[in-house]
């Protein structure tokens, strides 16, 4: 069984008289170990389906299976704690918290798991180390530089250990250098440590990073990779994470 | 449930100093609205109260029940009254104490302006007896026909002068003659405190009348109860008597001006409640510029109530500091400052209850200053929040 399954998979919207449909009747799954990169045009449903699948949103209609477990059904309270345990969320803004540290920033998804402190000092360490910010871990945010942020944003989705990674934009906000230097990080941990890693990008470069990469357009899978870059992709192939170095 | 630590509330209040201060100095301002006006509903409350084992009863002239000042009583009633078999004796000393209260134009030496009028009570030494409130704090009790008069502890505040104008050997105008300080007395939570003290004699040569204002007597309870001085007072229909236990008297008192009280109260309440609408439009402001930092929460797995309890934290923290403020300004300010009124002056009381009052107001003003804002950011979708 797949890792993610979704069936039908719609999200419907009512703005004013009109009917918004950013997911229509899509199917897809998605294995566990994957690396996929989602495009498309705005608008097109990508955040959309990355929310349904972190459980921040519901869908309207459809089936969406994560592990197994049909989230949709699940209430409130009980899919705050699923999604503590099974997923990692990636901002393109980072979203940390301005008056904590970036070691306090990691730790804050682990003050509501039930863990001694002990514990909880040796994972947050681990996943600074593992996003390469551990030297900057008593900065606040306004301390650090964009890229840094979006490590000690990482080493937070990192720190429970989560199955699944999903990442909107997270190299949007960074330059260049930055960006290649996150992806490489994200190709990491979907090589090394086996995270099913799912990004919602507007950048053809991570698609030289991905195991694959689905199109959407008006809610609906268009292909797995368009013709142009099909071959582009093809070629990174073997040596994923080295077009940019 | 798990909960954001709490110093995850504290360390934000430190994000925007300014608008930190500001929200104590108004959360203080509230409280110390609300401090006041309980302080002065308890000063004046405890002022016409008497403890409930109080068993003095007040011979008034009949029909003069409402106002000591009004009433009349002949010295022929004052000696009937002392002979009442229930009267409290001690040492041989019968606790009865015939006395003339007026209010006089009275103002320091020093003074330019016209005097305040004041409660002023001429008493025989069986006074001292009779009111066990009365402690003499310095000096002595004046002597007849020596000019000599005592203060209480609130007559300064009552002729707006300061204490040291009230010292010992100083000198009060009463229609422009010189009377010394010869004592100071306190009758905290009284309206004696706010009294001046002569000589039965004197007065009645100042006021210039022959009859008293009334004759107090404490009662033994073992001799006998209320219901014997209702007898004289029936009975000796010559003497034109009426008889009120002292408790009843400052009771009808403190019923007259309860309506004050409720006034007191209703503006602070709705003072309080503009308070907290203010509060309200800056917490609001502030919270909205956190939707992401909720959203955000959120997808890190913290179920609302956490949520929400912390942002009502820090509010409450905020609240509360400046109720703690507020507290320690009414305590030192306000406590004890007296404010004039028809029966003379009482002091504000700021004591226990009157701080618990207050603290919890400020607690309430955090609850409720924070919920509503709070709630409206909980009611964004997760993914709209994140898009702040």
């Amino acid at each position: 069984m797949s890792l993610i399954e979704c069936r039908q998979l719609t999200k419907k919207y009512t703005r004013g008289d009109n009917e918004i449909i950013p997911l229509d009747e899509l199917d897809l799954s998605i294995e566990a170990g994957a690396f996929l990169a989602l495009m498309g045009p705005s608008g097109s449903g990508k955040t959309t389906l990355l929310n349904l699948i972190a459980g921040i949103d519901r869908p309207t209609a459809g089936e969406l299976r994560v592990e197994g477990t049909d989230i949709a059904r699940l209430s409130r309270s009980k899919l705050a704690r699923w999604r503590s345990t099974h997923i990692g969320y990636i901002f393109q803004l980072y979203h940390l918290v301005p008056v904590l540290t970036a070691y306090e920033n990691v730790e804050l998804p682990l003050l509501i798991q039930p863990i001694s402190r002990k514990e909880r000092h040796a994972r947050v360490a681990q996943a600074l180390e593992l996003a390469g910010i551990a030297d900057r871990h008593d900065h606040y945010p306004r301390q650090l530089s964009g890229g840094q942020e979006q490590r000690v944003a990482i080493a937070r989705s990192l720190v429970t250990d989560p199955p699944i990674l999903l990442a909107d934009e997270p190299t949007g906000d960074l330059d260049r250098a930055s960006s290649k230097a996150i992806l490489e990080l994200l190709l990491r941990l979907n090589t090394e440590l086996g995270k099913t890693l799912i990004i919602v990008t507007h950048d053809p470069t991570t698609t030289h990073y991905a195991k694959e990469t689905l199109h959407l357009e008006k809610g609906r899978l268009v292909s797995e990779a368009p013709p142009a870059l099909a071959a582009e992709v093809k070629s990174a192939g073997d040596g994923r994470g080295e077009r940019d170095a | 449930m798990r909960l954001l630590p709490f110093d995850y509330a504290t360390r934000n209040l430190g994000r925007s100093p300014g608008r930190l201060v500001l929200a104590v100095l108004g959360s203080a301002l509230v409280v110390l609205l609300v401090i006041a006006s309980a302080a002065f509903v308890r000063g004046m409350g405890s002022s016409l109260s008497l403890p409930e084992e109080n068993s003095n009863v007040i011979f008034l002239g009949a029909g003069s029940e409402e106002s000591v000042e009004r009433s009349e009583v002949s010295t022929r009633a004052a000696e009937v009254v002392a002979t009442l078999p229930s009267v409290r004796t001690r040492l041989g000393e019968r606790y009865v104490s015939p006395e003339v209260h007026i209010a006089l134009a009275i103002r320091t030496e020093e003074s330019q302006v016209e005097g305040r009028l004041t409660p002023v009570r001429g008493v025989r030494p069986t006074a001292y007896l009779v009111h066990s409130q009365v402690h003499i704090v310095g000096g002595r009790t004046p002597t007849p026909g020596a000019d000599e008069l005592m203060v209480g502890g609130l007559v300064g505040g009552q002729l707006g002068v300061d204490a040291s104008r009230l010292a010992l050997g100083k000198t009060l105008l009463i229609d422009g003659r010189p009377w010394s300080i010869v004592g100071h007395f306190r009758a905290p939570h009284t309206v004696m405190d706010a009294e001046i003290w002569m000589a039965l004699t004197d007065l009645q040569v100042v006021g210039q009348r022959d009859d008293l204002s009334c004759v107090v007597v404490t009662l033994d309870p073992a001799l006998g109860d209320f219901t014997d001085a209702e007898v004289l007072a029936a009975q000796r229909l010559d003497l034109e008597l009426t008889a009120m236990r002292e408790v009843d008297y400052y009771g009808a008192l403190a019923r007259f001006y309860a309506p004050i009280r409720a006034m007191v109260l209703v503006t602070a309440s709705l003072i309080a409640l503009g308070g907290i609408l203010g509060g309200l439009n800056t917490m609001v402001a502030a919270f909205a510029a956190r939707v992401r930092e909720v959203g955000t929460l959120q997808v890190l797995g913290y179920p609302r109530r956490a949520i929400i309890l912390s942002f009502v934290q820090e509010s409450v923290i905020v609240a509360a500091t400046g109720a703690l403020i507020a507290g320690v300004v009414g305590k030192l300010l306000l406590d004890g400052i007296a404010v004039r009124f028809s029966m003379g002056a009482f002091g504000l009381v700021v004591d226990a209850p009157v701080l618990a009052i207050g603290i919890a107001a400020g607690i309430i003003l955090g609850i409720v200053g924070a919920l509503p804002p709070t709630l409206r950011c909980m009611k964004l979708p997760v993914g709209q929040a994140l898009r702040g």
